[in-house]
């Protein structure tokens, strides 16, 4: 079969996975939640103090203030599309009727995670571009790669997660307990964070929050900008001033071991799940 | 052709619902943080300082309102004052109509406005595109007489610029309504016909 005869069965297996994930009025609840999450939870006045002094800094802690109220709505689609979604259809056997197409089954995966998280991720960007827009043109403008970096530290983590729900979904066939790992995994970074923290003051060796990085580097990047709770005392000044070139070897470290994740739960469906 | 009635439909139904978000952003009441007002002469070459913030943010909104007996100038400066003390004068800062004359010579790019008022009433309102330090100044201009000057200087929080959120969805909403509104009727058809 030619390029352009695949094509097309790829775009109708597409076509019919976002007609499934996204069904009236789904995407229109989740854009509607979306604005309601970027704007409500975000808060210029709490995050942007005395602690970043640089025009960066300020774009920083601007654009993560922006990002971190919609990236659970963000993380909410995912739930629902991968661990419910795909979750179901492999419990249900559903998912045979794609096999039907002459397609690979790698590009069976490919139409499904493009309609669960590439969409996920056009309807965020979309909606957060404009926001940061409408909010602080004179901001963004200047300062669009800083912007661009503390897009591609937050999303790291929340693509993690969606690999390792991917992961559990696709081996149990099911996507109750994937969803209960995504929904433990994403809230206790949180935590884990704190603890990192205190042992980092506590030690003076930031070896726990490097590690952390590794998988969310958005504490590289905000230790790079200054931020942390280090600013509120000097007591709890952590030793740890990544540069920014460490910061981005951080967030490429995170990223290699996300397409890693992805790259298991590919090879997993396409050799080794016996439908 | 029903395929891209479906995706338009849908498109302009998302748009519907982004629209009806940010009017509910526009309508969500904002906080009053600070507010300052006062009244008092303000004789030839006079100043005073309305209002000093720091970290002036894209999610605040200064509103000043002055009334003026006379001619008064007040100006919306980008700067950064520190407040002094001294046992005679209290608290104070370090910024007087010297500096004021020095700044509008020598750093014109740091007036954000300024607007002249003659013997009656002035409101205006800003907020800023990026974080800033804000100074609200009146002054009485050397050539001036004494004036009287009445002042009511507030800050407030809110989630968004509500003008221009709701200014964006009533653009984004007929537009949706006119995408939506084929694939609607096809639907409300289908169902009519089942």
């Amino acid at each position: 079969m030619t390029n352009m005869g695949k094509g097309k069965p790829f775009l109708e297996v597409l076509a019919s996975t976002i007609h499934e994930d996204y069904r009236f009025p789904f995407l229109e609840l989740f854009a509607f939640f979306y604005i309601l999450g970027t704007f409500v939870l975000s808060s210029f006045t709490g995050t942007v103090s005395s602690q970043f002094t640089t025009n960066e800094g300020v774009a920083y802690s601007l654009a993560s203030s922006l990002i971190s109220g919609s990236l659970i709505v963000f993380m909410l689609l995912i739930f629902k599309n991968i661990a419910y979604g795909l979750g179901n259809e492999l419990e249900k056997g559903i998912i045979q009727t794609y096999f039907s197409y002459p397609l690979k089954r790698r590009a069976i995966l490919t139409a499904k995670l493009l309609s669960a998280i590439g969409v996920a991720m056009l309807l965020f960007f979309g909606i957060q571009i404009s926001a940061l827009y409408i909010l602080a043109p004179d901001i963004v403008l200047p300062q669009l790669d800083t912007v661009i970096l503390t897009y591609a530290a937050s999303l790291s983590y929340p693509l993690l997660i969606s690999a390792i729900m991917l992961l559990l979904t696709l081996k149990l066939r099911r996507g109750g307990i994937g969803l209960v790992v995504g929904i433990v995994l994403y809230f206790a970074m949180s935590i884990v964070a704190l603890i990192a923290f205190f042992v980092a003051v506590a030690s003076k060796s930031p070896l726990f929050l490097q590690i952390l990085s590794v998988i969310s580097p958005t504490y590289a990047l905000q230790y790079h900008y200054g931020g942390g709770l280090s600013g509120v005392s000097s007591l709890l000044s952590v030793p740890w001033a990544p540069t920014l070139s460490e910061a981005l070897l951080y967030i490429g470290a995170s990223y290699v071991l996300v397409a890693s994740l992805f790259a298991l739960g590919y090879i997993y469906f396409s050799r080794r799940l016996n439908l | 052709m029903k395929r891209w009635t479906t995706i338009l439909g849908r498109g302009g139904t998302t748009l519907i619902a982004i629209s009806l978000a940010l009017l509910l952003v526009s309508v969500v009441p904002s906080i009053q943080t600070h507010t300052s007002g006062g009244s008092g002469p303000l004789g030839p070459e006079g100043m005073r300082i309305l209002l000093n913030a720091q970290n002036f943010n894209p999610q605040q909104e200064l509103e000043v309102a002055v009334t003026v007996e006379g001619t008064v100038t007040v100006y919306l400066l980008e700067i950064d004052l520190e407040l002094n003390f001294s046992p005679t004068a209290g608290f104070g800062y370090n910024f007087n109509s010297t500096d004021l004359q020095e700044l509008l010579e020598e750093h014109p790019d740091r007036v954000i406005w300024e607007h002249e008022v003659e013997n009656g009433d002035y409101k205006r309102s800003y907020i800023p595109t990026r974080v800033m330090n804000a100074t609200v100044v009146a002054y009485n201009q050397p050539d001036s007489e004494n004036a009287y000057l009445e002042s009511d200087v507030a800050l407030q929080s809110g989630l968004a610029p509500k003008d221009k959120v709701r200014n964006i969805a009533y653009w984004v909403a007929p537009i949706g309504v006119i995408l939506a509104l084929p694939w609607l009727v096809n639907l409300w058809k289908q169902r009519k016909h089942k």
